[in-house]
């Protein structure tokens, strides 16, 4: 028997009507970095949850060292030595990132009072070991994305758990801290843990896992060591059919300039720091803009610039050559944006209302006559929406029992349903397995051709390179490259520029602050990297896809 | 039920007459059962009131001074025209009241919105500043030397809502309460402005990320509460007392938060809520007067059975947001 097995668990979900683990196996050996890989919906997460104590099964049984278990709660799992970094944050917002790494095991002075010192100190600690790049004493609702989901693997550390379970842990990661994290696994197992990690990227089951088990649609379909696969036959078995990660860019010639920030500065509210130093880029229509980076890195505040949630400290935007600059985004969205968010869960939705409710946010105004909505015409519109994209959800369902997938295919139809001329797309892509990665691209490159101006901002270098006509990328709030995409760039000549170990962009004017200027004036010039001259970017004609 | 059941056991030495005029005791004639239905009709508009408010994530503490505020300024105006024509001086008198729990609750959302204070403590302690203001007038210019109640005079004849269900209380104000609780559905759930704020109310990063102006929803939410809780207040002046007595509003407030949660915050839910909730009162009346329970027993058999069914409502809406965010 296994270090860990998980016997023919089955859980239904009587409001979605999903079976959502159906009789699934799992066994995990002592010391092994086992892998579960499988498409959103596939029942991974659900899996997990059952061993963490989130959720209970309807039956099967859960042994751990030879002895049956109960886990009610993850209170019963942590107890039993299992913690987990889950891929939605489980954080406290209000709170700091100490006080969050140290919830509920805090050092008490005279057994009462939380030391708070302390706390700062044993996680700042932790954070040194793990070479994170974070302050103890931040607030949680101060941090980006990226930040919150250092701060969750911080806190499964601190707790010394025996089985760790990660939750699609390196999908905001930076190549970099990816690596330093499978070191950091590689380091935990060797020690004596166990890790288990829920992944839909394949060359990173491949490089890190020993062992694999597939799932699909709410079943085990295998068990692997990884060593004696490839990805292809990975790929076979999560999704019955080979993936091709290639994008086929029909060349489309860029036609005026829709959207286009002008040396735009964003601080920091309290401290003053710039989050946003001069950034200057244009969208052209039937363009798509790759904007990549490490999180943290002025990517969240560039995406919330441009749409209207956060003000300039200086710049200004212009929509097609008008004065858009801290417009709200009410009048944005009148004025023809859509916006495909990366925090899904938060901005994109309102997990507590119902899939209709949310569906209707962004074109609310045409559902209402004589004061009242219609709600048959607003019913049509949702079924019709929700048939047109396939996505199997009911319309008077809560959002919040929908998986990640289809929370983000609601979100980008209802998104692409308003024929904007500016489409922002951030992260679109992130946490969803690679079909539903797929449909989103498809869906990116229809918009592309439909001539709109596509801004891409993403922590996936793969993504931006696989998809995106521009390539810029941001370090401490700058741009720090501009590149034409024509296939000749690597994704190592990327990351030295996105880790700030290269700036020699001739674009950028260095450590005062001036703005990285092109098109605008036409001189800006990218480095060697850049294949082409400004010219280029007025004249693609001769763009040809890879 | 069975807990209530035992306590009454344990505390009376008739029980079963007890249990018999709590549980039936408001059914068994029409006094007993107009009285019921007229008083849930306060409970209504201040069960609205709060409904509107807290799925909105705007929290009204203050529906004591709303409430007693609009009953007061409906009894001034009515007052003030003794001679005015029926309809025309009530409406006017009914909308001063409004407008006053309006401007009352409104208040704490412009402190909200302007200097982002705290909604709980600012409203509850406006409240709690008009209910004394209330009172001053009551016992002092407002008073009536005639009566020897700390009252204002009553209002005159044509003000009076009509009495429905003789010889009990119940006027027509309980139509008033169904067509406020159908119209506040219809605004929520059926017009863009209602959409809006409960979206704003649910999750307002969401609501702003839609384009909505989250910061008119942190007003309006707090006017129309504090407008349904002053609107409760005129009623029960025209309907019930015909004049403004000292504290006779007293509870109303609080109960309608009670209300608003058995509800689970939806307008159409506050109608069996605010019913259940008078029922229970009319019950702990009955059996004081027919059996041997005291004031402060039927209180606590009253607020045992309110505290169960309570709890179960918050532990179902903790449930169902626990599973949100799982």
């Amino acid at each position: 028997m296994s270090f860990l097995d998980m016997r023919e668990i089955c859980k239904y979900y009587p409001e979605s009507d999903v079976i959502a683990n159906d009789h699934v196996n799992l066994s995990v050996e002592k010391n092994e970095i086992h892998a579960i890989i499988g498409e959103n919906g596939a029942g991974k997460t659900t899996l997990m949850n059952i061993l963490y104590g989130l959720e209970r099964a309807d039956s099967g049984k859960i042994f751990l060292d030879d002895r049956e278990i109960m886990i009610k709660s993850p209170r019963d799992a942590v107890h039993l030595g299992i913690g987990m970094v889950h891929q939605h944050f489980k954080l406290i917002r209000p709170f700091t990132v100490a006080e969050n790494v140290t919830l509920g095991i805090e050092q008490r002075k005279l057994g009462l009072l939380v030391d708070k010192r302390d706390a700062v100190e044993l996680t700042r600690k932790v954070i040194d070991d793990f070479g994170f790049n974070l302050d103890p004493k931040a607030r949680i609702d101060d941090l980006t994305v990226g930040q919150m989901q250092q701060v969750e693997i911080v806190k499964i550390l601190y707790r010394k758990a025996d089985i760790l379970i990660l939750d699609e842990p390196t999908s905001v990661l930076a190549e970099q801290q990816v690596r330093k994290l499978f070191e950091t696994l590689e380091s935990l197992t060797r020690t004596g843990k166990t890790v288990i990690i829920i992944s839909h990227k394949l060359d990173e089951v491949m490089s890190i896992s020993d062992r694999v088990t597939v799932m699909r649609k709410g079943r085990h379909t295998a068990v692997r060591v990884t060593s004696e696969v490839d990805e292809k036959e990975l790929s076979r078995l999560m999704v019955g059919k080979g993936v091709t990660f290639r994008f086929e860019r029909p060349a489309v010639t860029p036609g005026e300039t829709v959207l286009a920030p002008h040396d735009v500065s964003a601080l920091e509210k309290r401290s003053h720091r710039p989050l946003l130093d001069g950034v200057s880029l244009a969208v052209r229509a039937g363009e798509i803009v790759g904007v990549t980076g490490v999180a943290g890195n002025g990517l969240g505040e560039l995406e919330e610039v441009v749409t209207g949630l956060r003000k300039v400290d200086s710049g200004r935007i212009e929509h097609r050559g008008r004065d858009v600059t801290n417009a709200s985004s009410y009048f944005l969205r009148e004025e023809g944006m859509a916006y495909v968010p990366a925090d899904r869960l938060r901005r994109g939705a309102s997990l507590a209302s119902t899939v209709l409710e949310n569906i209707i946010i962004s074109n609310r105004r045409s559902f209402v006559s004589r004061g009242f909505f219609r709600l048959k015409k607003m019913d049509k519109f949702g079924r019709d929406l929700l048939r047109h994209y396939s996505i199997d959800a009911d319309l008077d369902a809560p959002m919040g029992t929908l998986s990640g997938g289809s929370i983000q295919k609601i979100i980008l139809s209802r998104e692409l349903s308003a024929q904007s001329d500016f489409i922002m797309f951030s992260d679109p892509t992130w946490g969803l397995d690679v079909a539903a990665a797929e449909y989103i691209y498809t869906k990116i490159l229809e918009c592309r051709r439909n001539r709109a101006a596509i801004l891409l901002i993403s922590n996936d270098i793969d993504e931006v390179l696989g998809i995106a006509d521009t390539l810029m990328i941001m370090h401490r709030g700058r741009v720090v490259g501009v590149f034409d995409n024509d296939g000749t760039l690597t994704k190592e000549s990327i990351g030295e520029y996105i880790l700030g170990l290269r700036n020699d962009f001739k674009g950028d004017a260095g450590n005062d602050g001036q703005a990285t200027i092109w098109r605008s004036d036409g001189n800006s010039r990218g480095a060697d990297d850049n294949a082409g001259n400004s010219d280029d970017h007025r004249d693609r004609s001769d763009f040809s896809p890879e | 039920m069975i807990i209530a059941i035992v306590l009454i056991f344990l505390l009376s030495n008739d029980p079963s007459r007890t249990i018999y005029y709590f549980f039936i005791g408001p059914f068994t004639n029409r006094y007993y059962l107009g009285n019921l239905l007229n008083s849930a009709i306060p409970l209504v508009f201040s069960g609205l009131g709060i409904a509107v408010a807290f799925s909105s994530s705007a929290f009204n503490l203050g529906g004591e001074g709303q409430v007693y505020a609009g009953a007061l300024v409906t009894t001034a105006v009515c007052l003030a025209l003794p001679n005015a024509n029926g309809l025309a001086g009530g409406i006017a008198a009914i909308i001063a009241g409004t407008a006053v729990g309006g401007i009352l609750a409104g208040i704490s959302g412009y402190f909200k919105m302007k200097w982002n204070a705290d909604l709980l403590i600012s409203s509850f302690l406006i409240s709690a500043a008009a209910v004394l203001i209330v009172n001053f007038f009551i016992t002092g210019p407002m008073d009536d030397p005639a009566s020897s109640l700390l009252s204002t005079p009553k209002i005159a004849d044509q003000y009076r809502l009509l009495r429905i269900f003789k010889p009990s209380k119940l006027d027509i104000s309980i139509l008033f309460a169904l067509l406020a609780a159908v119209a506040v559905y219809s605004f929520m759930y059926h017009t863009r402005r209602g959409y809006e704020m409960r979206m704003c109310g649910l999750n307002p990063e969401f609501a702003r990320y839609g384009g909505v102006n989250t910061k008119t929803y942190v007003v309006l939410p707090m006017v129309l509460s504090g407008a349904l809780h002053g609107l409760g207040g005129g009623l029960v002046v025209t309907g019930t007392h015909h004049m403004a007595l000292k504290e006779f509003t007293f509870g109303v407030g609080w109960n309608g938060i009670a209300v608003a949660l058995i509800a689970k915050n939806h307008p159409l839910g506050v109608i069996p809520a605010a019913l259940f909730f008078a029922y229970l009162e009319a019950g702990a009346k009955a059996a004081m007067l027919h059996s041997d329970v005291t004031f402060e027993i039927a209180s606590i058999i009253q607020s045992v059975i309110f505290y169960l069914v309570t709890a179960q409502a918050i532990f179902s809406f903790v449930r169902n947001k626990g599973r949100e965010n799982a």
